[in-house]
């Protein structure tokens, strides 16, 4: 008996994993590198125009003969157009931070479909909840993909858009306004199908050099405070790429776990026996409050050391500054959408009007992040309009290259700001941002210096 | 000098937090021989509560006293309705349903509290940035000291439960031989029951000055703060409180040491492997611990 | 209830039926089922292998281990580093994530052999904290990219295999994911029933159930425990190659590569059934099921589920599954197979032969 199933489970074995050799690349080259994302994607020329509002260049068109399924890709799309996307709506602090992205980004549609937009296209839309776990996102993407959707938008993080772009480029789907500011959503080339809508954190990490070199034109001693996770890694790394340039010496870089809810008591006290001029913290979420604090502290123990800190614009929330009250006074941030909550905007009619849509919907309470969820539907819908008007009427294919064209101001976006793509010219939405600075007595922001625009391509 | 007594002030003061969870752990184990591998989510869901109460409108120091309490009746109730019962039918049992516990207290806190925006916990001591003594140049916040006051009192109030009153020595002879503890007429349901309670109460206690420090609560507060406990525990003995607190305060000290003296190599990274390296070589090479004591099997 | 005859002919009619309609549900999920249905019983499956590893340390030799996450990562880095560092073809990186999890499994083995229940249990939880920590090291960073972790770790080209034919895309990726988890885990089942079935099996058990008992009969504690544990690492680390190629991604915090991964191989092996050669199959098709399902539940959901936890927008999944445990500790202690296989005597009996006889005796 041993023997016959000894053989037996030999036999299996070894064929098995014969048949599972057999597979893969055999031409033994790993043709798919890694999308850099420490090596800045084809060159940001700063360029000097202003952003310009000319007619977009007819130049790129995403090539979809390696498509799995060319005809579908470029099959037009009548009646309905279903919108897919992945989001966080529950198991832990990002759910708590991010939900209410939904409800904008599906308030937008309703208002869309209501308003005609896309003219007789109904819009449909259907977010999946994939718990911030990349792990969870490729199956909810299968989900939508089995039901039926045309093209994704607005997916939440970093890991979660990267563990789906291979799927949708492979499969030819569109993947819009990646709500992750990794520099490895900017390549046209390699990932034609996937473009990001955040500002990306190489963008973020120099105009804070910039502001720092010009406070400190001697040369400044910097500190850096990222979370030891994906986002905050790819921050660390491209400032540290970039510091170099701007004079900048790196005196300390310490870390805190995205789980460890206890104060960066450690971190922080190693940062101060440095005394940097300026610390450039990326921590997550809830996080951003507790290290304020600590800084707090240690400034009141150490008399006289009074860094410029930065924030990484994912702070930037009153909602999340508020919990640090006076601690958070005078942080520099930056963002490219305007603050909601300032009522000279609030006024405006086009803002003014989404606040009271949200508020006839019941949900006048969390118009702060649902305005980020109103904002990247409102760029897709306007895509997805663009790719209508055009030649080859709407089909994914279309789509991807309308989106690759932008060229337009949005509701939200602050004046001076278009977001602008321009196929592999332009691989970044938004480019141009505003450093602010955070006032914890009246919490709202200041503009410091001006509009930066200089990386827009 | 001074970067080196920062050191020593900030260990002690986590390390006594670690040290009254690892009592917590202690207590259980000396009571009824069982790990809780749930000891931290516990103390987390008893600290959404205190966060609870002092949200109703409740004092402080009520909340947590009252979180205390509420712990107490958390940790009786699980001894009495589930371990107990597993207990009975196998000992890895136990184990697995510890663990189902720790799972099922995480995901609970995340439901009922989840949703709302992270919890703005203040802290039993004043916690202005002012709010310190420099001694010899090293800064101890009386945020700092208080905890590890706090902590001392009331490890010191458990010594003195265990070694002057009836209910402690009832408690030791439950632990050293239930059998005869049960024929002498101790009421060894109540002492079980109330050895898991103690320990939660002491958990919801570490729960709630962990929270206060950190300034807000999530419901992964206690996840490594629970590691640090078992090193502490593993260090110091599992049948030792007195192990354990020695070992929560050695543990505390350590890793701080470790972390700045070794920033290329642990840093703060590595500060977690501090406490794992320490269960890997103690239970490798005296898994008593420095003062627990060794246990002799009948074969 | 029916007698049946060890070795008749309705016994075996009763195996046929049994293989056929095991046949028939894994023919027909990939060929009838929509994608994202296959890719569920793809992850079904890797857990399904990770508990059956966890099984032959735990349920079959009584050593308490929640580190397995530990070699499942391991499994996964080394696919990932050797497909996108070095370009290897992925197929050869079970072989070497098996080897190098083997390896690492007995060295971690030899010194813990000495330690017992939950000594044995906070050792493994160490490995299982440190193992996601390592990978995050500055110093290690060279190798494993730190927290950002390895993406695109995928196929190029699928294979062709017989019959299949050539697959393209999503559809065909999941088709191709499906079969060759399946022949992994049809692989694990052999590899396991071969060693529970034989004499190595037994020293297993005897362990188990008494470590001095087994080791004054004869049985060599350390070579037995050091390979068990080594050959258990080997197939979590499969399970680990596996999950990456399906997902494409792997990172420190991936699902199973922190500790909530090795609780819950855990409470699969335990739901299904410790000790038992199919507990694990039918705990992780549970629990994949279950997970599913009450994904749902929550505010947006009626029925049930709505009434139970509609006032929390939380998914209720691991608390049900918590819940679940517990009850399973009660109710069920050998796990579900436990509870299947006494309701299943129930219905029908297998007679076995009398010992010593030749004839068999014929049935009613």
């Amino acid at each position: 008996m041993k023997r016959t199933s000894t053989r037996v489970f030999a036999l299996a074995m070894a064929s098995a994993l014969t048949i599972a050799a057999c597979g893969g690349d055999d031409e033994g080259s790993s043709s798919t590198e890694a999308p850099a994302a420490s090596e800045a994607p084809s060159t940001e020329a700063p360029s000097t125009d202003a952003p310009s509002t000319e007619a977009p260049a007819a130049g790129w068109a995403v090539n979809t003969d390696d498509c799995v399924d060319p005809d579908a890709a470029n099959a037009p799309i009548e009646g309905t157009i279903k919108i897919g996307s992945a989001m966080p709506l529950s198991g832990g602090p990002a759910a708590t931070a991010f939900a209410p992205v939904k409800d904008g980004f599906e308030a937008y549609i309703q208002w869309a479909n209501e308003n005609k937009i896309l003219g007789d296209l109904t819009i449909e839309v259907q977010i999946e909840d994939d718990q911030y776990n990349k792990d969870l996102t490729p199956g909810a993407v299968e989900k939508l993909l089995d039901a039926d959707t045309n093209v994704f938008a607005g997916i939440i993080g970093t890991p979660n858009n990267t563990a789906v772009k291979d799927l949708l480029n492979e499969e030819c789907y569109p993947q819009l306004n990646a709500l992750t500011g990794s520099p490895s959503f900017g390549n046209a080339e390699e990932y034609p199908w996937t473009t990001g809508l955040l500002i990306p954190y190489t963008t973020e990490a120099k105009a804070y050099a910039a502001l720092i070199a010009d406070q400190f034109p001697a040369g400044a001693k910097v500190a850096l405070f990222t979370v030891n996770n994906e986002f905050g890694q790819v921050y660390a790394e491209a400032f540290k790429e970039i510091a170099p340039e701007f004079n900048i010496e790196l005196v300390d870089e310490q870390t805190i776990e995205a789980t460890d809810a206890a104060p960066p008591t450690a971190q922080v006290n190693s940062i101060a026996s440095n005394a940097p001029d300026a610390i450039l913290a990326v921590p997550l979420g809830a996080g951003c409050a507790t290290f304020l604090g600590e800084v707090a502290n240690a400034k009141a123990a150490n008399a006289g050391w009074n860094p410029a800190i930065f924030m990484t614009a994912t702070c930037s929330s009153p909602l999340i500054l508020g919990l640090a009250g006076p601690a958070a006074d005078g942080i520099y941030t930056a963002n490219n959408l305007v603050d909601i909550l300032d009522p000279e905007v609030a006024a405006q009619p086009a803002v003014a009007e989404y606040i009271a849509f949200m508020e006839g919907l019941g949900k006048g309470d969390i118009i702060t992040t649902a305005a980020a969820g109103w904002h990247t539907a409102e760029v897709t819908v306007l895509t997805l309009k663009a790719a209508l008007e055009s030649e080859a009427g709407l089909t994914r294919a279309s789509i991807i290259n309308a989106a690759r064209a932008f060229n337009q101001a949005t509701t939200f976006t602050r004046p001076g700001i278009t977001l602008k793509m321009n196929g592999v010219d332009d691989q970044y939405m938004s480019e141009s941002l505003q450093v602010i600075q955070y006032n914890a007595t009246t919490k709202l922001f200041t503009d410091i210096g001006e509009l930066i625009t200089d990386f827009e391509s | 000098m001074e970067r080196l007594l920062q050191y020593v002030f900030d260990g002690l003061s986590l390390g006594s937090i670690y040290a009254l969870l690892a009592l917590g752990l202690v207590v259980v184990f000396r009571g009824t021989g069982h790990l809780n591998f749930a000891q931290g989510e516990m103390a987390m869901i008893c600290t959404f509560f205190t966060w609870q109460f002092h949200a109703w409108g409740l004092p402080l120091v009520v909340s947590v006293l009252l979180g205390m309490v509420a712990g107490f009746v958390l940790g009786a109730g699980v001894e009495v309705s589930l371990i107990r019962r597993v207990a009975k039918k196998s000992e890895a049992g136990v184990f697995v349903v510890s663990i189902a516990m720790f799972l099922g207290f995480n995901s609970l806190a995340g439901m009922i509290w989840g949703n709302l925006p992270p919890e703005e916990m203040p802290s039993l001591f004043p916690d202005e940035p002012d709010d310190f003594v420099r001694i010899f140049g090293a800064v101890w916040r009386y945020e700092y000291i208080g905890i590890m006051i706090v902590a001392l009192l009331l490890m010191g109030l458990l010594f003195l439960l265990f070694a002057k009153t009836k209910f402690g020595l009832a408690m030791r002879a439950v632990a050293s031989n239930p059998e005869s503890a049960r024929l002498v007429g101790i009421p060894t349901g109540v002492v079980l029951a109330a050895s898991w309670g103690i320990a939660a109460a002491m958990g919801a206690l570490s729960g709630a000055m962990v929270g206060g420090l950190a300034g807000e609560l999530t419901s992964l507060l206690m996840f490594t703060p629970f590691i640090y406990a078992s090193a502490s525990a593993t260090l110091g003995g599992f049948d030792s409180p007195g192990g354990a607190v020695i070992a929560g305060l050695l543990i505390g000290v350590g890793e701080q040491l470790a972390a700045g003296y070794a920033p290329g190599w642990i840093g703060q990274e590595l500060r977690l492997g501090v406490a794992l390296v320490t269960i890997f070589v103690v239970l490798l090479f005296k898994p008593s611990g420095l003062f627990g004591s060794t246990k002799v099997e009948r074969v | 209830m029916m007698k049946i005859n060890h070795g008749s002919p309705q016994h075996w009619a009763l195996r046929t039926l049994g293989v056929a309609l095991i046949a028939l549900i894994i023919v027909w999920v990939p060929t009838q089922m929509s994608t994202s249905r296959i890719g569920q019983f793809s992850d079904a499956f890797v857990l399904i292998i990770a508990a059956m590893s966890l099984n032959l340390v735990l349920g079959f030799t009584g050593q308490i281990s929640i580190g397995h996450s530990a070699f499942f990562g391991i499994g996964g880095y080394t696919a990932a580093i050797l497909i996108k560092d070095h370009g290897w073809s992925p197929g050869y990186t079970f072989y070497a994530a098996a080897a190098l999890a083997f390896v690492v499994g007995c060295l971690i083995a030899l010194p813990a052999l000495r330690i017992k229940g939950i000594y044995l249990a906070l050792v493994t939880l160490a490995v299982a904290v440190l193992f996601p920590t390592l990978v995050k090291w500055k110093k290690l960073a060279w190798l494993t990219d730190g927290a950002k972790g390895i993406d695109s770790v995928r196929y190029d080209e699928l294979p062709v295999w017989p019959i299949l034919g050539e697959l393209k895309g999503r559809d065909g990726r999941a088709v191709f994911a499906y079969w060759l988890a399946f022949v992994l885990l049809v692989v694990t089942y052999l590899v396991c029933r071969g060693l529970v079935k034989s004499r190595f099996g037994r020293s297993l058990v005897a362990i188990r159930d008494n470590e001095t008992a087994a080791a004054v009969m004869g049985v060599n504690l350390t070579v037995t425990k050091v390979l068990v544990f080594g050959v258990s690492a080997a197939l979590c680390a499969l399970a680990g190659v596996l999950s990456t190629l399906r997902t494409g991604v792997i990172t420190p915090e991936g699902q199973y590569v922190t500790l909530l991964g090795s609780i819950v191989f855990l409470l699969i092996m335990v739901v299904g059934g410790a000790g038992t050669l199919w507990g694990p199959i039918v705990g992780g098709l549970v629990y994949v099921w279950l997970d599913n399902t009450t994904r749902g539940f929550g505010s947006e959901s009626d029925g049930v589920g709505g009434f139970l936890f509609g006032w929390s927008d939380q998914s209720p999944a691991t608390l049900i599954l918590g819940l679940a445990l517990v009850i399973i500790m009660f109710v069920a202690p050998y796990g579900l197979v436990g509870l299947i296989k006494r309701l299943w005597v129930k219905v029908v009996v297998v007679v076995p032969k009398p010992a010593g006889t030749s004839l068999p005796t014929t049935g009613q």
